[in-house]
């Protein structure tokens, strides 16, 4: 590895202050994995790591005022093994539970997946592309089987996160910290398409640091899940994942919110399936045609068509499961 | 066959101790004093001119100590080609990784950091990627003498096999099938990256290599460096496994060597996990054309396959497709056409012609037996072959054993559905089976057996184990013979300073070889022991042996197969899970049935990841790999591995020792097509193409 | 620059020998020059951190990975890397008891950690179990990937004593094996759950 240091800050401020002088030369470490492949392969090349590992006291689940309050720092295991999230947040516990492998998620921190770079090949492989500082997206016309069905352009990369995807179904809310100050936005406006900015998949600036995610008070009767299909077993990306999480009444859906993984530049959330599921009940028939909807205006590459039937049978399938 | 008191009972590797205590010392382990650590500068384009190297910044940095260019290492590495020139540092550079510079240093880092330092001007060629572009008029020409290979006769024509005519046979047919099939390059991708550690001392050299064979690797380094044989050590004590990429001598061996040289001090070469994907070797792939011509009763009249395969940039090896012979018919065609392209380079993997040809032919002929109405295992009953291409008998045979006891283990009349892709539901289970076979020729291989006065022997063969277990398989074929329990056999292995020559561990010929050396080399010793008596105090009885049987006459000797698969696949998602696998293998007698029970099923499992998973993708525009390492190679984990159940047929076999035949690859001929035929079954349409990827499962079924 | 104290390597390599007194002693070796003793601005930090119950204060290149400072400079060599991108899990350790692949962490953030390596399994020259069942089930083919095979199902047992097959498939999915030996892995592990 070419030579850098390790700098702990105390807290968040610190790290972004560290942010903020440092500029690029500086790279933010979570759990370490991915951060340290990236600087291994030289897509990065830090004089410093801003390691947030010595931090204290945002790495658990609280519930204050309603609101359930996760650290940042949690890890993907912690996570997926919390009892309050096991119970009123299942969707998310389950995304947590399908990163990478005991390993990844005994390192990795759920802020550290929110803001995974993505696996595309090309950007992995260091081609000039928008996320390497090119001006190009080499998927468009090449080997594009993993890429985005939706909200592609200029970049057609799919957002790499599982928990992302399950944030945005449950409409959480993300603290930030800023050398400047904080501030907190919904999971929805965190990830940005690339027509907004190719180079980047959220708003955080330089200088800044996702510190804690907000969930609102569980709804009596919600349930939700998480499916992720791979292409094998375990230890990959989604090729395409499902958030559903739905407020019951009885056998009636009160309410549902639907969000796609591994289909878009960011968590896709499907509005239309969403208004259908609301008030019914679910049967098999909604079902697949919550399924048929979900896939409504998909614009896939040349070798990810599959996508398309993929997504739509985990839709009805998830939905279908959910609702029984 | 007669149960003998050692050999075929189930035994612990005898350096099981260290493989579970972290002592066991791999080549990567090893640390000599001063050592310097090394990296390799690669090419970025798949085809250029190097026009002129600036190493001098590189040379500048503190801590570098050696660089090596084809500017000032002009050394063939003779192993890494068969028919052309192939340097350690090419110009042109012929694919994207062809080495280019190597830079020994204090660390690794240092090594590393030196890389990035060195200045390298291109004139970039044209490439291709893909095999029949590479044979359009005009294409760019990779070697000279144009991108088809020559054949192994070293003939600018494709290696040909013929019996009877194929158009009579044809014509002879009530129906005649047609298809195209092809399969992926892929990695073998064992645990251990290459590595190479050399130290000299005035003239000798020492490589510590990762090597399957210490012997051969060190003729290898011997002749590319023109040293005399004698002033070559190579030593290998613990393997992490090669799967056919660790044959021979490697370039990295010879690298370590010039470069300790120039620095005068030992050097330790590492390739990086990616390097071992695009730099070193895979499978090569294939694109498989074949005809077949069968009778309404099922009988085959006539197969003509006809084939490209990819050999990458350079021709390491024989790049041949073997299937066909596992069937009995009257007349047979086959033609191999071995292709350059700008891409990895590709040679042998774990019977490397095997199990994507098998692939071809055994989902052909799973076509023709729905096609003829007739269950696959009795179509391949009654085809299947009899004898060596129809001609020649087999030495012992258990084919027909594997196909009916394997049927019965997998409960194939439960599990097989005769209507390919019935069922309700999504999930539609099917199965698949196919066979398999494999040469186990009878070689040269030696031995050294040495008696102390403590009664203990000690047994010293130049083995490496690449995993096999091939030291307890020697130190139980010495047990038997000398009728004494193990513990009293002390095995001694990996270096070529105090082992004899053993055959490399490839082609499956260890077992066979070097234990029919180990066998003769017991019994002078017996009879010096009967002669001399036992060895007292510090005296010693010493035996060898080299045994070289000359080629069976009107006989062959062969391994055999059958493999059942159960799957499942989603219809909707296309996706696919093994949920049962039975292996059925007739490999003679099975020395130790417990390791030997480790190479069926991991055989299988690697061949269902072969099947499903694994192809190194290149990108055609800029001719670079995309998903090089575990990541993007999708392989199995523990989670993806289906049990599998192993039957032995053990058939009584003339020769070899004690009647074994050889084992480690066959594992993995027939698995590929079995789960390709039992996905076939779950959803009555046939994906053709290596691998079995969802995508492509959705398309068929679109 | 502080050298990584010899006494206490010493001290770390007579306590395992003692510990496996029926194992083949791990030989000592000469520790390799690292890049800061040729150029001194590579950034270094002091840490402390005990390894297989043995402390050691030492000082480390920040850029040096946890598997580096184990295999190259303690002499740790039976923890493997197979691919050093956490791809391969070779590198398993226990850290603070939890299974990490030691190839994604830096040394540097191991200060003030217990690191359990497959050379501290071991205890007063017994063979851990796992060990033993991983002798008694030919867990091991070419044994790269075991080291890291040991430490994960050693993490499993200490939580889950007595898992199912398909809790151990699943704990273990993040170590591969090329050889593909995953029926005997597992069935060592199935041998040893309840036992250890």
């Amino acid at each position: 590895m070419r030579s850098f240091s390790n700098i702990n800050p105390k807290d968040l401020k610190e790290a972004a202050g560290i942010l903020r002088q440092k500029g690029q030369t500086a790279t933010l470490v979570g759990g370490g994995s991915d951060a340290l492949g990236m600087v291994k392969e030289r897509l990065i090349t830090p004089d410093v790591l801003v390691s947030l590992k010595t931090i204290r006291g945002l790495d658990r689940v609280t519930e204050k005022g309603g609101e359930v309050v996760i650290g940042g720092l949690i890890t993907l295991d912690a996570l997926s093994r919390d009892p309050l999230i096991r119970k009123n947040y299942n969707v998310l516990a389950e995304a947590a539970g399908h990163v990478g492998t005991p390993q990844i998620r005994n390192a990795g921190t759920l802020a550290g997946n929110v803001c995974q770079r993505p696996w595309c090949w090309y950007y992995r492989n260091g081609f000039p592309c928008y996320k390497n500082g090119g001006n190009t997206c080499f998927s468009i016309t090449g080997e594009n089987e993993f890429h985005a069905i939706f909200g592609g352009g200029p970049s057609f990369i799919v957002h790499p996160s599982d928990t992302a995807v399950a944030l945005v179904a449950l409409d959480a809310k993300f603290r930030i910290v800023g050398a400047a100050g904080e501030r907190t936005i919904s999971a929805a406006d965190f990830f940005k398409l690339p027509a907004e900015n190719p180079a980047r998949e959220n708003v955080l600036a330089n200088d800044e640091v996702l510190a804690e995610i907000h969930l609102p008070a569980a709804k009596n009767a919600a349930r939700s899940t998480y499916h992720k299909e791979m292409d094998r077993e375990a230890w990959t990306h989604a090729v395409v994942s499902v958030a559903v999480v739905m407020e019951m009444d009885g056998q009636v859906c009160k309410s549902a919110r639907v969000v796609l993984g591994g289909v878009a530049p960011i968590p896709w959330r499907v509005p239309k399936v969403e208004a259908m599921l609301a008030g019914k009940r679910i049967t098999a028939e909604l079902a697949a045609q919550a399924g048929s909807a979900a896939v409504e205006g998909a614009r896939p590459l040349a070798k990810n068509q599959y996508k398309v039937p993929l997504t739509q049978a985990v839709v009805k399938q998830t939905i279908v499961t959910l609702g029984a | 066959m007669t149960p003998l008191k050692t050999v075929g009972h189930g035994t612990h590797r005898v350096d099981a101790l260290q493989r579970v205590t972290g002592a066991a010392k791999y080549t990567s382990d090893i640390h000599l004093p001063g050592m310097l650590y090394a990296r390799v500068l690669r090419s970025p384009h798949p085809h250029a001119r190097i026009r002129k190297i600036d190493v001098s910044k590189a040379m500048a940095l503190p801590g570098v100590k050696a660089i090596l260019t084809h500017a000032n290492c002009d050394i063939t590495w003779s192993s890494g080609d068969q028919l052309n020139q192939r340097r350690l540092f090419n110009n042109p550079v012929r694919f994207a990784g062809d080495p280019v510079a190597a830079i020994a240093a204090v660390d690794r880092h240092v090594a590393e950091d030196a890389t990035y330092l060195i200045e390298v001007d291109y004139e970039v060629l044209p490439f291709l990627t893909d095999v029949e572009e590479a044979l359009k008029p005009g294409a760019v020409v990779i070697h000279e003498g144009g991108n088809l290979s020559l054949n192994n006769q070293r003939q600018p024509a494709p290696q040909t096999y013929k019996r009877g005519n194929v158009a009579d046979g044809l014509k002879a047919a009530d129906h005649v099938f047609e298809d195209n099939f092809t399969s992926a390059h892929h990695n073998n991708a064992q645990l251990e990256m290459r590595v190479s550690i050399a130290a000299w001392s005035g003239d000798k050299l020492t490589v510590h290599a990762a090597t399957q064979g210490i012997a051969n690797c060190r003729t290898d380094i011997a002749r590319d460096l023109k040293l005399n044989v004698d002033n070559v050590r190579v030593i290998s004590e613990y393997m992490g496994g090669g799967f056919g990429n660790k044959n021979q001598c490697q370039d990295s061996d010879l690298m370590a060597a010039m470069l300790a040289k120039q620095a005068g001090a030992p050097v330790k070469l590492e390739f990086t996990r990616k390097e071992d994907f695009v730099a070193v070797h895979g499978r090569w792939s294939s694109r498989q054309s074949y005809k077949a011509g069968v009778k309404n009763d099922g009988t085959l009249t006539a197969i003509q396959m006809t084939a490209l395969t990819g050999a990458g940039a350079y021709r390491k090896g024989s790049c041949d497709l073997s299937g066909t012979e596992i069937y009995q018919v009257p007349n047979l065609e086959t033609s191999v056409s071995p292709v350059y392209t700008n891409t990895a380079v590709a040679a042998n993997y774990r019977a490397p012609a095997y199990p994507q040809g098998v692939f071809g032919i055994e989902s052909l002929m799973d076509d023709v037996a729905y096609a003829l109405k007739m269950d696959p295992v009795e179509f391949r009953l009654k085809n299947m072959t009899r004898k060596f291409r129809d001609q020649t008998p087999y030495t012992s045979i258990g084919l027909e054993d594997c196909i009916r006891r394997g049927a019965e283990k997998f409960e194939w009349k439960k599990r097989w559905k005769p209507e390919a892709g019935s069922g309700t539901g999504p999930v539609k289970r099917g199965a698949g089976m196919a066979m398999g076979m494999f040469g186990s020729g009878l070689g040269r291989s030696s031995a050294v057996v040495r008696l102390d006065g403590q009664g203990q022997y000690h047994l010293y063969v130049g083995v490496t184990d690449i995993g096999t277990a091939a030291k307890t398989t020697m130190g139980l074929i010495a047990a038997e013979e000398l009728g004494v329990p193990l513990e009293k056999v002390t095995v001694v292995w990996g270096d070529t300073d105090t082992c004899p020559y053993s055959v490399g561990e490839s082609g499956s010929r260890t077992t066979v070889q070097t234990g029919m050396a180990v066998i003769e080399a017991v019994r002078d010793l017996k009879k010096q022991i009967a002669d001399k008596g036992t060895p007292q105090g510090t005296d010693v009885l010493t035996a060898m042996a080299t045994t070289n049987p000359p080629p069976l006459q009107g006989a062959s000797r062969n391994s055999f197969a059958a493999h059942f698969a159960e799957v499942e696949v989603n219809i909707e998602t296309g996706h696919v899970i093994v949920t049962r696998f039975v292996s059925a293998h007739d490999s003679g007698r099975v020395v130790n049935p417990l390791t030997a029970q480790s190479q069926v099923q991991g055989g299988a499992i690697q061949g269902i990841g072969m099947a499903l998973h694994e192809e190194l993708l290149y990108d055609k525009r800029s001719g670079q790999p995309l998903n090089a390492g575990y990541y993007g190679a999708r392989i199995m984990t523990h989670l993806d591995a289906p049990l599998v159940d192993v039957v032995w047929v053990e058939t009584d076999e003339p020769y070899g020792p004690f009647g074994a035949k050889t084992l480690g690859e066959p594992t993995i001929i027939p698995t590929v097509a079995a789960v390709a035929n039992a996905v076939y079954n779950a959803i009555g349409r046939r994906v053709k193409s290596l691998p079995i990827t969802r995508d492509k499962i959705l398309g068929v079924l679109a | 620059m502080k050298k990584i104290s010899r006494r206490k390597f010493v001290e770390g390599t007579s306590a395992g020998i003692v510990a496996v007194a029926a194992i083949p002693a791990v030989e000592a070796q000469q520790k390799q020059t690292p890049a800061s003793a040729v150029n001194p601005s590579v950034p270094r930090t002091t840490i402390k951190l005990s390894v297989n119950g043995v402390d050691h204060r030492l000082e480390v290149e920040d850029r040096w990975t946890l598997v580096e400072l184990l295999r190259d400079h303690l002499e740790l060599t039976g923890t493997k890397i197979g691919c050093d991108r956490g791809e391969c899990g070779a590198c398993t350790v226990l850290v603070d008891g939890t299974p990490l692949y030691s190839c994604s962490q830096l040394a540097v953030w191991m200060n003030g950690c217990s690191i359990q390596t497959v050379e501290g399994l071991a205890k007063n020259g017994k063979l851990d179990p796992l060990q033993e069942a991983f002798i008694e089930h030919d867990a091991p083919q070419c044994g790269y990937c075991t080291s890291g095979q040991l430490m994960i199902a050693k993490a499993l047992l200490m939580k889950n004593a007595r898992p199912t097959r398909d809790e151990v498939r699943t704990a273990m999915t993040g170590n591969l094996c090329r050889c593909s030996n995953y029926n005997h892995y597992v069935e060592a592990v199935m041998a040893v759950g309840g036992k250890a």
